[in-house]
């Protein structure tokens, strides 16, 4: 299929089949930039019409074409670096142990059936419980630390690849593992690291990538709720009436979490470069 | 001439059925012989297939394998009707799959790996993935993979019912070129009596609830085979009137 149609897909160069089969590629990707940008000048258009006619109350409302002054400061008075580093270490290690935890339980609970039983009510007592809820215990038994945000963020995250890898697990074609018996890979660990593992990648990591999102969501409001980071110094700002810092924090968190997530699906399509 | 598998007695039970698939079904087949399987659906051509692959347990009688393990090698080896390739592996990787566990060091096994692609005219395919191949590719994949493992009985389940015609007839005539080449043994399962003709040294006919075998011809019509000769025909029709009647 694929092939088919790259065959007939025009040269980019040809002006001349570009009319018959629409703009060639540069062009689409012009018009998308074109647009994207025209959105984002229209968007700050009602917010600067909101400030100048006060739709939000006066003083919530940040100008932003002061942002960048604002970021200089932020940046000026170190709190920021300070800030997002502390951020990263709860987010790295909550991801890195949530994720972890969440694909070694899901693989032995698809695979090992009496342990698939025993945790099955466990599951699904816990699973509902919001892990902003153990925000409480987190402060309780790590005070206001770095293993206690790390600790809020992992529940999250072991819930999203627990559930992935559970499910990926269960939907590997059973075929796979006939074909394993007959070829002589038919124990567990060569069924495993033949069949189960390289099966499941894409619904597993697709996992992950829920978990990198879910992680990040997890973590300000971990943080709102006290921990220090990123979501204390917005609360903070919040508190003397600075919202302009607290878009400024906002938008480096939509920063890093966009750098985190191309990072991540660089290495999935890498992983996973036998899918068509 | 020394059997490689010898079923004796053969019964199969799908757990919960009420009668048996098969029963008291008795076969043998000899090495580096061509035994093609016909019957209807449903008829446990497919099961006696599996049991001769380990894969399914009798529910009684017993499948004995004669032929004795040899180092680097697999005494059997399954082509599925689907080819059943590991998306995850490269043409290469899924040919080297029955290799691995066999002791060979690397230089061994891209060997044979190199050797079965080449004897399926796959040669160049070695590092594509299989999504990027044909149907009719797919299989001599399949068919690469193992012949791979120098198996002594080589069983193939319908393994060209799934390809258009044209292909089938490729497919058919390099079999017998392949299995010539190989020296295996080869137990073959289709519905396709022309497909049995063409290819088998024996052809044993399956019927009857529960399955047994209701008829047996030994195909000695010269190779390379002419499906438009009237000895051909006259095979076809002697095998598809007994499988009318039972």
């Amino acid at each position: 299929m694929s092939q088919a149609a790259h065959a007939i897909a025009p040269p980019q160069s040809s002006p001349q089949s570009a009319a018959r089969n629409g703009p060639p590629p540069w062009r689409a990707a012009a018009r998308r930039a074109a647009y994207g940008i025209a959105g984002l000048i229209i968007f700050i258009g009602i917010w600067k019409a909101a400030l100048i006619w006060e739709w939000a109350p006066r003083g919530t409302l940040p100008d932003p074409f002061a942002l960048p002054g604002t970021l200089a400061q932020e940046w000026q008075s170190g709190r920021l670096l300070p800030a997002i580093g502390s951020s990263l270490v709860h987010y790295f290690w909550g991801l890195a142990l949530g994720t972890a935890l969440g694909f070694g339980v899901g693989l032995a609970a698809a695979t090992l059936p009496r342990f698939d039983l025993m945790q099955a009510y466990l599951a699904r007592i816990l699973r509902p419980i919001p892990p902003l809820a153990w925000v409480v215990f987190a402060i309780a038994w790590f005070k206001v630390s770095h293993a206690g945000a790390a600790f809020v963020i992992a529940i999250g995250v072991f819930w999203v690849n627990y559930f992935a890898t559970y499910s990926a697990v269960r939907n590997v074609d059973p075929r796979y593992y006939e074909l394993a018996r007959a070829f002589g890979h038919g124990g567990y660990l060569a069924r495993a690291f033949s069949v189960t593992l390289p099966a499941i990648a894409p619904g597993a990591l697709s996992g992950v990538r829920t978990g990198i999102g879910q992680a990040w969501m997890t973590l300000i409001a971990a943080e709102l709720l006290g921990v220090p980071g990123m979501g204390q110094e917005m609360n903070a700002a919040a508190g003397v009436g600075a919202y302009d810092a607290v878009v400024v924090y906002m938008l480096i968190i939509s920063l890093v979490y966009t750098i985190c997530d191309l990072a991540f699906s660089a290495v999935e399509s890498k992983v996973l470069q036998w899918r068509p | 001439m020394a059997s490689v598998i010898e079923f004796s007695k053969l019964s199969y039970q799908h757990p919960g059925a009420a009668a048996p698939v098969i029963q008291g079904l008795s076969l043998q087949i000899e090495a580096g012989s061509f035994v093609a399987v016909v019957g209807g659906s449903g008829v446990g051509k497919s099961t006696l297939l599996r049991a001769a692959a380990g894969l399914t347990e009798p529910t009684s009688g017993d499948v004995r394998f004669q032929a004795q393990p040899r180092p680097g090698r697999r005494t059997r080896a399954v082509v599925f009707q689907d080819s059943r390739l590991m998306p995850w592996r490269t043409v290469g990787g899924n040919v080297g799959y029955g290799l691995e566990g066999l002791g060979l060091d690397r230089e061994e096994k891209s060997q044979r790996i190199a050797s079965a692609l080449q004897l399926t005219d796959m040669a160049d395919y070695g590092r594509r993935w299989p999504h990027q191949l044909s149907g009719g590719q797919a299989q001599r994949v399949g068919i690469a993979r193992a012949l791979a493992v120098k198996p002594d009985l080589l069983l193939m389940d319908e393994p060209f019912s799934a390809v258009d015609a044209i292909t089938r007839r490729n497919l058919q005539q390099e079999l017998i070129r392949v299995w010539q080449a190989s020296g295996a043994a080869v137990l073959f399962v289709t519905h396709d009596i022309e497909e049995a003709v063409f290819l088998a040294d024996k052809v044993v006919v399956l019927g009857g609830h529960p399955a047994n075998i209701v008829g047996s011809y030994d195909i000695g019509l010269p190779r390379p085979r002419d499906r438009g000769a009237a000895a051909f025909a006259a095979q076809v029709a002697a095998i598809a009137h007994t499988l009318e009647h039972h």
